[in-house]
């Protein structure tokens, strides 16, 4: 080879060498910042997952915590309390317990309350028996006392044997 | 061209292609450390953002749960400041309690017991009551949220938890997207 061929050689490595200086640049700030998006977009999502579970779950505590507030100081009977319910949850009924004479209320596994009432009335018409006399609430499952159930989705339409 | 000046031209190209090559080798240590640094203190920034948002809502949680105790003691119990004032006090202090109601809250919201530690480590709210003036109570009922209960003479006038009913948590608790990566 002679030293034309040479230089000619070198001149074209020399190019080759200032670009791949020149991008060297370029590469790193790719390399960052895929890390760097696919780092914060699974904290974005993450983040968002937590905020929204908790803010849907709560939003049936709310609830159920509302009405039996609201319960507490109006509701007598179990019919007053199945047309609180209806108000608060359309499509989820409670059930009445003749021999405990309580009423249960589940909004959700994990949120459920229990009314007791103080005694049984019976319709002599038709047989059909009632609770009156709204004693108490127990309220456990609100203030994290019930053994813990996990929703993974909020169930709708749950209907339960109603007695009224 | 004449031979010489290849030659010069041969000579002139590899002490460039030297110079270029210890200078490529020196960038990439330099470029290779700003990019990790930069990235570690971005992401480090963004993740401490959205740690602030969930335990925001963890502190808010549990003011929310003491807000409802306390309605629901004043709704079946004594009306009565001394009663009122006492509730605060025993709700508050019930560090357990507290603990145990935001923990089913948040399993019931089928957050992982680990993730549930980790917001956690920010430990309770710190407040509960944010005013005591002349019969005037305001309880904290989370982020934005505020319930108040008026005495006269010690017995209980009125009790405003509306804001409790109609908190509206979604609009309380976001994270933003993160921002474009800047290299500089």
């Amino acid at each position: 080879m002679n030293i034309k061929n040479i230089s000619i050689v070198l001149t074209v490595l020399l190019v080759f060498i200032a670009a791949l200086v020149l991008m060297q640049k370029g590469n790193y700030v790719d390399q960052a910042t895929e890390h760097y998006k696919k780092t914060t977009d699974a904290s974005f999502k993450g983040g968002q997952k937590i905020l929204e579970y908790v803010n849907n779950s709560v939003d049936v505590n709310k609830l159920v915590w509302a009405m039996s507030v609201e319960a507490l100081q109006t509701v007598k009977t179990s019919q007053d309390m199945a047309k609180l319910e209806a108000k608060y949850f359309p499509t989820t009924k409670g059930s009445n317990s003749i021999a405990n004479k309580t009423r249960r209320f589940e909004a959700t596994s994990a949120y459920f309350i229990v009314s007791n009432f103080d005694k049984v009335d019976e319709d002599k018409k038709n047989n059909l028996k009632t609770l009156s006399g709204l004693k108490s609430i127990d309220v456990g499952a609100l203030m994290g006392e019930a053994p813990v159930a996990q929703e993974e989705e909020m169930p709708e339409g749950e209907e339960e044997e109603v007695e009224e | 061209m004449d031979k010489k000046k290849f030659k010069i031209l041969a000579i002139v190209d590899g002490v460039l292609i030297v110079a270029l090559v210890v200078f490529m080798f020196a960038l990439k240590g330099k470029y290779n450390d700003q990019a990790q640094a930069s990235v570690k203190e971005q992401v480090g920034a963004y993740k401490a953002t959205v740690n602030t948002a969930l335990q925001d809502q963890w502190k808010s949680m549990d003011q929310y749960g003491m807000a409802w105790k306390l309605v629901y003691a004043t709704v079946t119990g004594a009306k009565t400041e001394a009663a009122f004032n006492a509730n605060v006090q025993k709700i508050f202090e019930d560090k357990d309690a507290r603990f145990k109601q935001l923990s089913y809250m948040y399993t019931a919201a089928s957050i992982p017991a680990q993730v549930q530690n980790d917001i956690a480590a920010v430990g309770l709210a710190e407040q509960f009551l944010l005013k005591d003036e002349g019969g005037v109570k305001e309880i904290a009922c989370g982020k934005n949220c505020v319930a108040k209960f008026t005495f006269v003479k010690g017995k209980l006038k009125e009790s405003d938890y509306k804001a409790l009913v109609e908190y509206k948590f979604a609009e309380n608790f976001s994270i933003g997207a993160p921002a474009e990566f800047k290299f500089e």
